[in-house]
């Protein structure tokens, strides 16, 4: 029997660890708990684990299965999209965004199981872009209601609980008050590529802090440099929500149940909500679970269309969208890759895709290129299949010429970018006219076009990244559009006319509401957002505690 | 027409000693990804969805978007079954362009429109009846954008070739481990991982190259 047949009957593991026994999962289905956790990915499991923690009554809800890695997960690139949200939405705008892959998650530690565990921190600055970069026509960028220096114990605290691996010394962002807990990876072949070329041009560049351990830790062995990073891991090295803060939850007696998927939040007559409507495998009934809060971690598409469809009379547009924000400004983070054929053998499938090593010299506004924003520059690892599609995209190939060039696969190498996308009223998720998904749920559409800044960034980026990969050597460089991370839809703010949550994450309109995920990003950063999600998380969790002690949660 | 030995040098791989199934039993491999590699070289599923003339011309295509004329008949990478099994099952992929219908209608009509540009093009022939270079005019044209027919007025062409057709045939050709050996990919790794990370860094058991073409 897999875990996903034991859900199905009411079991989880206890602590989905290498000893993996099964204990029965914790039932609040029939009792009103404190709080109800919407998704159980990066924001959803560390908020949810906290709360539980602190003695909170808790239950996290996750649409997908409670997978356990050495199981389930696959050695395969094929047998591993069912990590992925796979449920149609309709893409649109005048850059479709690719969904359903890289950028969504689907089961209990959400995309934190195949995410490429880039760890970094947001820059001070990324929090007063508006301070900084001025207006800037067609966008609405601007500050976020919290500082660094809100987050940065956060960020602290769930370096540790991830157990970071990086540099004793890390060269961007504000200047670490502590070391990281564990020492930095190898440099893979990619990596020593990336090294070799920005020593060559005089671009500073450094070890990458990446979430998978490089030294045991409690009951996790040390990575082995399998490469399946972004297909599961299953030696439990690769620090997941999944394998980190899901168990501190299931021993702080929180109910984790995968396979469920809410369809509504429903709410009191003073607009109050009062818990969830889900779907649970195998069955087609509503069940609910009944919750003094609820919080909402579903991500920037889901979290949204979540909102959206709990629309009712008390709240016409959606629930918490007195603004009629909810849904607009979506963005992704730009990250165009670019590839180089090298002479010696790279075997990009060797170690974690980030490789080992980065540079965020451009994770700035810079003087005279004509945009504002920036982004950081990292190594990539694709295996075949993934590095054959982008081939075949990036260069229009196909026929004997593809399958031959496909022959000198182990002597590429890569780099991809994540670059800031300027936020844009125009760019949304909203709920499709006609079309549904397997639950009768109306799918969500979503709408994306670049802003002019955000293409000059990416040209920028690509010349760059080609610079590199030359002065390290490379020939026959080409490249591929790609976007990644999906932010916005739900930003926080100060003024509820023109924002959803404040800087607590809480609600505007519903105060036992939170959302708590990259949905509330106000603006994006030039960093991979699943630390700032999780620091974010942390400290809401922390934010709750202390209304509630205080009498101002419920 | 070019000789067989031309067209088995066009094809010939730097790892022509590698087998990457060689290492079944070894601690690369875990019994579920096994499961899932021998189910997918024993287990080709029939053909489901597609009618007898759509399997046709897709495998027309196929074999121009990854030949393999330097192969036996069961000796091929099966192409075609695969993709009709995911719509069969329809299998989403968690995303739809806008100005694409449901996969299911995109395939029909893209394979009919294959063939109703390639009757426009060469003297009311289906696609399957031309030679390889013809296909692969039609094919161009069709990823260019331009192709002739009423039924691209409908299914945006170069959508359907670059973000459904193209992309499936390739992904699915390089998800079999016969493609695995001839790029020299290193294939399942768990719970093995690897050590010489470097650059001509090589464990005992990846694949050694021979006689790199280029």
């Amino acid at each position: 029997m897999t875990q996903q047949d034991q859900n199905m009957d009411g079991w989880s593991l206890s602590a989905p660890g290498i000893h993996g026994e099964l204990v029965p999962m914790r039932d609040w289905s029939r009792e009103e708990v404190d709080v109800c956790v919407v998704g159980a990915g990066a924001g959803g499991g560390v908020v949810g684990a906290k709360l539980a923690e602190a003695g909170f009554s808790v239950v996290i809800l996750d649409a997908g299965p409670h997978w356990d890695p050495m199981n389930d997960f696959i050695s395969d690139e094929h047998a591993s999209t069912k990590l992925y949200w796979t449920d149609e939405r309709i893409t649109g705008g005048d850059n479709p965004v690719e969904l359903g892959t890289n950028n969504s998650g689907r089961g209990v530690g959400g995309s934190t199981i195949h995410y490429s565990m880039v760890a970094l921190r947001a820059h001070p600055d990324h929090f007063r872009r508006r301070t900084i970069e001025g207006a800037v026509e067609n966008t609405d960028h601007r500050d976020w209601p919290l500082a660094f220096d809100d987050l940065e114990p956060y960020y602290e605290e769930v370096e540790e609980a991830l157990q970071i691996a990086g540099p004793t010394f890390y060269p961007w962002g504000k200047p670490r008050r502590k070391r990281y807990p564990q020492r930095e990876h190898e440099l893979n072949a990619s990596a020593n590529v990336l090294v070799r070329g920005c020593a060559k041009l005089g671009i500073p560049v450094a070890p990458s802090p990446i979430a998978t351990l490089s030294a045991p830790h409690e009951d996790r062995p040390p990575c082995v440099y399998r490469g399946f990073c972004n297909f599961g891991c299953t030696t439990n090295a690769k620090s997941s929500i999944l394998v980190t803060y899901i168990p501190r939850a299931i021993r702080a007696g929180a109910e984790v149940r995968g396979n469920a998927m809410v369809a509504r939040i429903t709410h009191d007559s003073r607009g109050r909500a009062t818990g969830v409507l889900h779907f649970r495998k195998g069955s087609d009934d509503l069940f609910q679970q009944r919750a003094k809060s609820v919080i909402v971690a579903g991500y920037a598409i889901e979290s949204p269309r979540l909102l959206l469809n709990s629309s009712s009379s008390l709240f016409p547009q959606g629930l918490a969208n007195s603004s009629g924000v909810v849904g607009k400004y979506f963005m992704v983070q730009s990250s165009e890759q670019v590839f180089a054929k090298f002479p010696e053998r790279i075997n990009q499938y060797k170690a974690p895709p980030p490789g080992g090593a980065i540079t965020e010299h451009f994770n700035r506004t810079m003087p005279g290129v004509g945009f504002v924003g920036g982004y950081t520059i990292e190594v990539i690892g694709p295996h075949p299949v993934d590095f054959v599609a982008k081939m075949a995209a990036g260069r229009g190939l196909w026929g004997a010429e593809l399958r031959r060039e496909m022959f000198d696969y182990n002597h590429f190498s890569a780099l991809g970018m994540v670059g800031t996308v300027m936020p844009n009223r125009k760019n949304e998720v909203k709920l499709h006219g006609t079309e549904r998904d397997r639950y009768g749920l109306p799918v969500p559409h979503v709408i994306f076009s670049y802003h002019e800044n955000d293409k000059r960034l990416i040209k920028h980026s690509i010349v760059k990244m080609k610079e590199i990969l030359e002065a390290a050597g490379g020939t026959d460089v080409w490249s591929d559009h790609r976007t990644s991370h999906l932010l916005g839809c739900c930003r926080m703010g100060d003024d509820p006319a023109d924002s959803v949550v404040n800087a607590d994450c809480r609600a505007h309109d519903v105060p036992n509401l939170f959302i708590c995920d990259g949905s509330v990003f106000p603006n994006s950063t030039g960093v991979n957002p699943s630390l700032t999600i999780q620091a974010l998380a942390a400290r809401t969790a922390d934010r709750m505690r202390d209304m509630a002690r205080r009498g101002e949660l419920w | 027409m070019r000789s067989t030995q031309e067209q088995d040098d066009e094809f010939r791989s730097s790892y022509p000693n590698y087998n990457v199934l060689d290492k079944w039993f070894s601690p690369d491999w875990d019994d579920q990804t096994r499961k899932v590699v021998r189910d997918r070289l024993e287990k080709v599923p029939p053909i489901r969805f597609f009618s007898e003339t759509e399997a046709q011309t897709l495998a027309a295509v196929a074999e121009r978007i990854m030949p393999q004329p330097d192969r036996t008949e069961s000796g091929r990478i099966p192409i075609v079954p695969w993709i009709d099994e995911k719509l069969y099952e329809d299998k989403r992929d968690g995303y739809r362009y806008e100005k694409l219908p449901p996969q299911r209608q995109a395939w029909q009509q893209g394979l009919a429109g294959i063939d109703e540009t390639a009757g426009m093009l060469f003297k009311g022939r289906r696609f399957v009846e031309l030679d390889a270079e013809s296909q692969d005019t039609v094919l161009k044209r069709i990823q260019k954008g331009d192709p002739p027919g009423e039924i691209w007025k409908q299914l945006p062409s170069q959508s359907f070739f670059e973000h459904m057709l193209l992309k499936i045939v390739v992904k699915t050709y390089y998800m079999h481990p016969i493609a695995w050996n001839e790029i020299g990919y290193n294939g399942p790794s768990s719970p093995r991982g690897h050590v010489r990370i470097w650059e001509d860094g090589l464990d005992p058991w990846e694949a050694q190259e021979e006689a790199r073409r280029r």
